[in-house]
């Protein structure tokens, strides 16, 4: 490789210059390509889905299928926020009832959860690293184990066909609790001392100094929390009975059965339960992706 | 402080009497509420019926838990003494157990009591509305009763399907969510965006992304047009399939092709089936992007210092990515691994929507065997028996993990 002439440098150089432009060039249009094209991936049933959500019933049943629908049918959207299944369920209940979980659960972890990540990174107590290293085990142990019992037990509480089924046990979470403990553990202690040379308590130091500073973390596990509550479906399935306690993801699962080939409704039912999420998705997706991200890493 | 310390001998003594009450209180009131009795509203009319329940059928098993709880106040007694003298100490304890308090009371009701109540049932006969009746190990026996009677292959048939596909969505999960992550982090445009978009499959519920492909697997459904259309321009006839209800499995498949046959009583040399790979399919739709976005973390996480020192010595990229990047990603790779498997091994949304374990039992999973076990889908409910199911499955995935922890770990000591 040792060039001994000046006179073949310079060409040489010129060449080799002029071929890697247009090798960065290729090279960054075959990656915007893919990247395009596993975008679109992603995106293909989304978008299928909703033309789908549009068409009459005879159009989503018909082969070859067309991509656009002939008329857009936007009444079929209609028709199913009018859905009646008797004894209280209707479209409106089901979102109302989604909703209403997934914020309780998500604002009870972020508040245990912060408690308990501050006693497990500010406080020193015999006994804090036992407990800690129990809660580690417990994020080992797989759903199936506690699903048959907690069934038994919520027939024993008579919580069957409650919400209390659902939020009971999900007040705290061994993940929510792992995420904020590691997050309070990056906060910086120099200003905690000073507020206790100032003489105060642990509530106020927990309330005042760490609660403000924490607030992404805080603000990732309610909005993972949230999702997790939105789109879970066997616990729901196993407690909630009657359709004015379903949850959306339930009652999709039954109007699959009651609409059979009408594939236009069930398919708006799968829109109205996916949207509400993917808009709080794109609104936070920092949050969702740090959390994911940070769940990750520290893991 | 020192004054108080001198007189600490007696200070602490009936703290140390309360904190044992209240402990042996609330773990006995816990496994009172988780104790093997029959369930169902008439055992609940009232408190008698339901303490007279009780002694019928769990006296051992409230004598053990009574046993360990006496034990463990005991030793928080012994520690509420010894802090109390000291005001710093004793505030940091109190405030310490009342900040955990919630987490620590639902979770010894809602994971340690119910597990501890199912270990107790998988060796019961058990239906929720009559007694538990010992039977000791049978539950266990009869989930490998498959291999000597081929009418009660469920649980080995479901075992023998989630192994195949944990086998094949873990690690083409990985190796594209690895692909995806380096992809995103060269330096490109609209970077946020492409992130964004790659993601959302992983927001939406999978009931909603499940039914979106039963839709698109249907036999006059999307999936058969397009490769219909596609290998009619190549010239190849190709004649619709209903995706989720073709039985034959991969290496029936392969056989056949060669003129072969595989009995269906050797139905374990037939390989996943298309359905369960249809299914196999979408689950790595919905997961790839979490693992992406865990992996973009982790490659954002590495020291550029590293990549520079590797260019100014001359390395070329594949040298890089083999020698710097890959042994800074093996933590990360066995987090998504094991995670992977834990949920793969746990598949039932997909299942239940999708194809109820069908056809011919190629999609049975054993979460969904133990769900309709459990609540009597296909016959008597066999509780204890669905129990035992579950602690076979965790001890599987325990073994897994466990085994993939340690090959993957190998080597890296030297990093």
């Amino acid at each position: 490789m040792t060039v001994t002439t000046k006179d073949n440098i310079t060409p040489i150089k010129v060449k080799s210059h002029s071929q890697a432009v247009t090798e960065n060039v290729i090279k960054a249009f075959f990656r915007y390509l893919l990247l395009i094209a596993i975008g679109l991936i992603m995106l293909l049933p989304f978008i299928m889905a909703f033309l789908g959500t549009v068409k009459t019933d005879q159009e989503i049943l018909s082969y070859p299928p067309k991509f656009l629908p002939e008329v857009w049918r936007w009444d079929n959207w209609a028709r199913v926020w009018n859905t009646d299944l008797g004894a209280g369920g209707t479209f409106p209940r089901w979102l109302f009832n989604t909703a209403f979980l997934s914020v309780t659960v998500a604002v009870a972890q972020a508040a245990f959860g912060s408690m308990a990540a501050f006693a497990f990174s500010r406080l020193k107590f015999a006994g804090r690293d036992a407990v800690f290293n129990f809660m580690l085990a417990t994020m080992m142990i797989p759903g199936a184990v506690t699903l048959i019992p907690a069934y038994v037990l919520m027939t024993k509480l008579q919580l069957i066909n409650s919400f209390w089924s659902l939020i009971l046990p999900g007040l705290v979470s061994a993940g929510s609790i792992f995420t904020l403990t590691s997050f309070f553990r990056s906060i910086p202690v120099d200003l905690e001392e000073a507020a206790i040379i100032d003489g105060a308590t642990y509530m106020q130091i927990f309330r005042t100094v760490i609660l403000p500073l924490a607030k992404p973390a805080i603000l990732t596990v309610l909005i993972l929390q949230f999702q997790s509550m939105w789109n879970s479906f066997m616990q729901p399935l196993l407690y909630l009975n009657t359709p004015d306690k379903y949850v959306l993801n339930v009652a999709l699962s039954i109007f699959q059965q009651q609409y059979k080939s009408q594939w236009n409704l069930t398919l708006v039912g799968a829109m109205f339960n996916a949207i509400p999420v993917l808009i709080l998705f794109f609104i936070f997706s920092r949050y969702y992706i740090e959390g994911v991200a940070y769940a990750g890493i520290k893991g | 402080m020192e004054n108080k310390k001198t007189n600490s001998n007696q200070q602490g003594t009936v703290p140390a009497i309360i904190a044992f009450v209240g402990v042996v209180f609330i773990i006995v009131v816990i496994a009172l509420l988780n104790a093997p009795t029959m369930g169902g509203a008439r055992v609940m009319a009232s408190v008698k019926t339901y303490f007279s329940e009780v002694r019928a059928t769990a006296m051992p098993f409230m004598a053990v838990i009574t046993i360990l709880a006496i034990i463990g106040g005991f030793f928080i007694a012994r520690e509420v003494k010894k802090v109390w003298p000291d005001e710093r100490k004793r505030k940091e304890f109190l405030t310490g157990y009342a900040f955990l308090a919630p987490y620590l009371i639902v979770t010894l009701t809602f994971t340690v009591g119910v597990i501890l109540f199912a270990l107790y049932i998988s060796f019961n006969k058990y239906d929720i509305f009559t007694r538990p009746e010992w039977i000791g190990l049978d539950n266990y026996k009869e989930a490998f009763a498959g291999f000597t009677d081929s009418t009660k292959r469920d649980f080995l048939q479901a075992l023998y399907n989630v192994l195949w596909y944990a086998a094949i969505v873990v690690p083409v999960q990985t190796i594209l969510a690895l692909r995806m992550a380096t992809l995103l982090n060269a330096p490109v445009k609209f970077k946020q965006f492409f992130r964004t978009v790659f993601y959302a499959p992983s927001v939406t519920s999978s009931v909603v992304i499940t039914l979106i492909f039963i839709w698109l697997y249907l036999k006059n459904g999307y999936l058969n047009f397009f490769l219909q259309s596609v290998l009619g321009w190549v010239g190849i006839d190709f004649t619709p399939i209903a995706w989720l209800g073709d039985p034959r499995g991969l290496i029936q498949l392969i056989v056949e092709a060669f003129g072969g046959e595989i009995p269906s009583s050797q139905w374990y040399f037939r390989g996943p089936s298309i359905a369960w790979m249809a299914i196999m399919f979408q689950n790595i739709f919905t997961t790839v992007p979490t693992f992406m976005i865990m992996y973009l973390a982790a490659l954002q996480d590495i020291n550029p210092a590293l990549y520079e020192a590797a260019s100014i010595e001359g390395a070329n990229k594949r040298d890089v990515f083999k020698k710097v990047t890959r042994p800074l990603l093996k933590p990360i790779t066995m987090m998504i691994v094991v995670l992977g498997t834990i949920g793969t091994l746990q598949v039932f949304d997909q299942v239940y929507l999708a194809t109820s374990g069908g056809p011919l039992k190629t999609s049975l999973t054993p979460v969904y065997l133990i769900f309709t076990e459990a609540l009597g889908v296909n016959g008597p409910i066999t509780m204890g028996y669905a129990s035992a199911l579950a602690f076979i499955l965790a001890a599987i995935i325990f073994a897994l993990t466990f085994l993939q922890r340690r090959i993957l770990t190998k080597g890296t000591e030297m990093y």
